[in-house]
């Protein structure tokens, strides 16, 4: 198994520095710089110079690159720009309640598409089927400003049962009762999505696992179909599901950004809104960054629980 | 014990199965035989209520005085496994790769006894050591991946003996293997039946395999039972048209007179050829010639080698060493004197082409003909085939196994070959659909006088057409020459195991030759 991790470390590294080269240059060929955005549109070109050397702007792309690498590095990321205060420390606070909110939704998710996934794919009744269907694409469908915005009027005006938006005032961990309530809506809204083809591509992967021959045998031999269902099919669909769940990681930062905004939860999507608004290239860089390791992770990740699930692939197909 | 009523399944208006009545008595062995789509595997699924919803069942079938036909999930729960199992034709897909062959022999156990897993674990082992698996307590760890064609078929027997069924339907269980496993297979279940008493309902297409282990055969035909009848008689006196057409079908070892010898010069030429796949040695060091106008039939188990050796004759792949001429040059180079048919008609044909672009793209490939000639082309090669010329607009699916393949030598004949590679080309076939097609091959050769390298593991098949043969052991050739001396007094040690194991044809020759041969359980 480690040697299986240590195999695929190397392109992870590749594809995290590739990205960094990408994201830094790609800042930097946005027509008008930093430093003219935060002068203003009155400032002289003096001030522009000023602020721009300032920034270290004006020393050459390659150095400014390897200063701004060796920060990712030291944890030494410069300040915002227009926000203010240390990136690191904006980062840091955002990046906690984002785990928080992200980790919910994909709980919730996962939940979901374990519970109504093998449902949709045994039953028999066309009832179950077609309900599990309309779930299925509306949940798809639907984007979340949409569901969002119908979550607040629902419960948080018209029953007038949940918050609106914010974060617990006392922190996450105070009352957890009270963590609970604020968290709900906005993880169901992010969840939502991810829940519908989670559950979507569970539930055909099983179908087709319940097609094998290996069924049929189990079931000539006495086997409930609910057993077979659960215990027999249901470890071989799972790496499908797996891998589906590390590519829609992908789905669930970028919801992130909307559904932070909708529910002004202050954590990194918000942030990652009022820096590009703003023009806090600094910030957004950094930011970027932190989606694409935090993405290529979750598909090494993946790969290693694949790995682990499929003995095939974990001991070799050798006979 | 199991007894059959006019047993109706239908699939919408399909009749599948139409009323049959049989019997099986305790510690007997029943074969049911008959071609595909003949309704015997639905008459299996049947007896256990794992037909799809979409199938309707009649008629009856009772179990001591248990009722199985239109009974419960839950009296059905209580028979599958426990009175009645089933064995399956493919081993590798039969057994589920996620999880260790210890794991679903002990779900089974557990589904019908209240075991701890300790005991279930040790029950499991206790089997895999019943079926003759070496090393039980070390194998029971194991996922079916790590486990041979033959060692996987033995666990899904012990799945089946699990609950101590009385009956045990097996569905083709040696169809999916070579012969010497077929072997120990068969000699396995005959062993466990003699053992333990429990009666088995074979279900094969395979006379030998029949002639091998059956005490009562029943053949079956579009539905119907056309007759039943104890073995010997139903070898020596079949009284049925089909049953008597069925058996002529069906391939046999040393009926025909030896060739005469052919052309001197080469069509084919293989020295010293070496291909290797990363570490593993696919051919090692073979030569191989085949003559102008000469069939050489190849025969070997799976993993000998064969399929690379066509490969490699038809230029898609190169050795690593040594040294290949077709028709004098290399191969890539004479690519349009080339014919091959593949094992597959079905998946060897495209699907979204009509029979004729089928047939004639090869000269489409090499510009050879086009406009009235290349249609009149076409439509000789149809003929040539005995297909009716109205087929040229039909697709694939239209058209039944045995036209398929006709269409795959209508299109390897195309060029006019002067080599043609058929790898397995009637594997997939009946044996009705298999005599015909190996005649319609066998007389093509005959008047277009191509050169053949036929590739087979059914050494009957090889025996009725081939001039020479070669045997191919883990990427060697152990033996070659003339067919009738090669097939019937083989010198090598591989070769004539080989041909001790394939099952004749004739319960009597067969029971005398497996008393003689040890048991190789």
């Amino acid at each position: 198994m480690t040697r299986y991790v240590l195999r695929r470390a190397p392109s992870a590294l590749v594809v995290l520095w590739l990205s960094s080269v990408l994201i830094f240059l790609v800042l930097r060929a946005i027509p008008g710089d930093a430093a003219t955005a935060m002068a203003g549109p009155d400032a002289t070109p003096e001030t522009i110079a000023a602020i721009r050397h300032d920034l270290g702007l004006d020393l050459p792309v390659v150095t400014q690159y390897l200063h701004w690498l060796g920060g990712l590095f030291t944890g030494d990321l410069g300040r915002s720009y227009l926000i203010g205060g240390d990136i690191a420390d904006l980062v840091g606070t955002g990046l906690g309640n984002t785990v928080v909110l992200t980790a919910t939704a994909l709980l919730i998710a996962v939940l979901i598409a374990l519970g109504l996934g093998p449902l949709w794919a045994a039953t028999r009744n066309r009832w179950v089927d077609r309900v599990l269907t309309a779930f299925h694409t509306a949940a798809v469908a639907l984007p979340t400003f949409v569901t969002g915005v119908v979550l607040i009027i629902v419960f948080g005006v018209f029953f007038r049962v949940l918050p609106t938006g914010g974060i617990p005032p006392k922190g996450m961990v105070d009352r957890l009762d009270i963590t609970a309530q604020y968290l709900v809506l906005p993880a169901v809204c992010l969840a939502l999505p991810v829940a519908g083809v989670l559950t979507g591509f569970l539930a055909e992967t099983l179908r087709g696992e319940l097609r094998q021959d290996y069924v049929t045998t189990v079931l000539a031999a006495g086997v409930r179909r609910r057993a077979v269902v659960y215990r027999h099919a249901l470890r071989g669909a799972l790496p499908v599901a797996i891998t589906t769940l590390g590519l829609q990681t992908g789905a669930l930062l970028g919801g992130a950004v909307l559904v932070e905004s909708i529910f002004s939860w202050p954590g990194l999507g918000l942030l990652v809104e009022q820096g590009i608004t703003r023009r806090d290239y600094p910030l957004v860089q950094v930011l970027l960054m932190l989606s694409v390791t935090v993405f290529v992770l979750v598909q090494l990740l993946t790969d290693v629980i694949h790995a682990a699930l499929d003995p095939r692939i974990r001991l070799g197909a050798q006979s | 014990m199991l007894t059959v009523k006019d047993l109706r399944v239908s699939f919408g208006a399909a009749e599948a199965v139409r009323g049959i009545d049989f019997t099986v008595v305790e510690g007997e062995i029943l074969a049911l035989v008959g071609e595909s789509g003949s309704g015997k595997s639905v008459t299996a699924r049947a007896l256990l209520g794992l037909l799809p919803p979409t199938a309707t069942v009649g008629g009856s079938a009772t179990l001591g005085d248990r009722e199985l036909i239109g009974a419960d999930e839950e009296s059905l729960l209580e028979v599958r496994g426990s009175q009645i199992a089933m064995v399956f034709q493919e081993p590798a897909t039969a057994l589920n790769p996620v999880h260790t062959v210890g794991w679903q022999i002990a779900a089974v156990l557990r589904a019908h006894r209240s075991l701890s897993r300790t005991q279930a674990r040790q029950e499991a082992v206790r089997l895999l050591d019943l079926v003759g698996i070496p090393d039980p307590g070390t194998r029971v760890r194991h996922y079916p991946h790590q486990l041979s064609g033959g060692q996987k078929q033995r666990v899904v027997i012990a799945l089946a003996l699990a609950n101590n069924p009385r009956l045990i339907i097996a569905d083709e269980p040696t169809t999916a293997l070579d012969v010497t496993v077929q072997a120990e297979i068969l000699s396995l279940l005959r062993d466990l039946r003699d053992r333990l008493g429990t009666a088995i309902l074979l279900i094969t297409h395979n006379m030998g395999v029949v002639a091998d282990l059956a005490d009562r055969v029943a053949v079956m035909h579009q539905g119907i039972l056309v007759e039943q009848a104890p073995v010997e008689d139903l070898f020596a006196r079949p009284t049925r048209a089909y049953t008597q057409a069925l058996l002529a079908a069906v391939p046999r070892l040393g009926h025909r007179t030896p060739s005469s010898p052919v052309s001197a010069v080469d069509a084919l030429r293989l020295d010293q050829v070496v291909v290797r796949y990363k570490d593993f040695v696919a051919l090692d060091g073979v030569d191989l010639r085949i003559a102008q106008g000469e069939v050489v039939g190849l025969v070997g188990e799976s993993g000998s080698g064969k399929s690379t050796l066509g490969k490699v004759a038809a230029g898609l792949l190169h050795p690593a060493s040594g040294t290949v001429s077709l028709l004098g040059g290399d191969p890539s180079a004479s690519r349009d004197r080339l014919g091959f048919i593949f094992q597959d008609p079905a998946g060897s044909l495209n699907p979204r082409m009509s029979i004729s672009d089928c047939v004639g793209e090869p000269l489409r490939i090499h510009r050879t003909l086009r406009g009235r000639p290349y249609h009149n082309r076409v439509a000789e090669l149809l003929d040539a085939v005995q297909l009716p010329r109205g087929y040229a607009r039909r697709r694939p699916r239209e058209l039944s196994g045995g036209q398929r393949q006709r269409v795959g030598i209508a299109r390897a004949l195309a060029l006019n070959p002067g080599l043609l590679i058929a790898d397995e080309p009637t594997s997939a076939l009946d044996v009705s659909v298999q005599a015909a097609v190996l005649e319609l091959l066998t007389s093509l050769q005959r008047t277009l006088g191509f050169a053949c390298l036929f590739i087979s593991h059914d050494l009957a098949v090889v025996d009725s057409l081939a001039h020479r043969v070669t045997v191919l052991h883990r990427g060697q050739v152990v033996e070659e020459g003339p067919h009738h001396e090669v097939l019937r007094t083989p010198t090598a040690d591989y070769t004539r195991r080989l041909v001790a194991a394939v099952p004749i044809p004739d319960p009597v020759e067969q029971r005398r030759r497996t008393r003689e041969v040890a048991p190789v359980t």
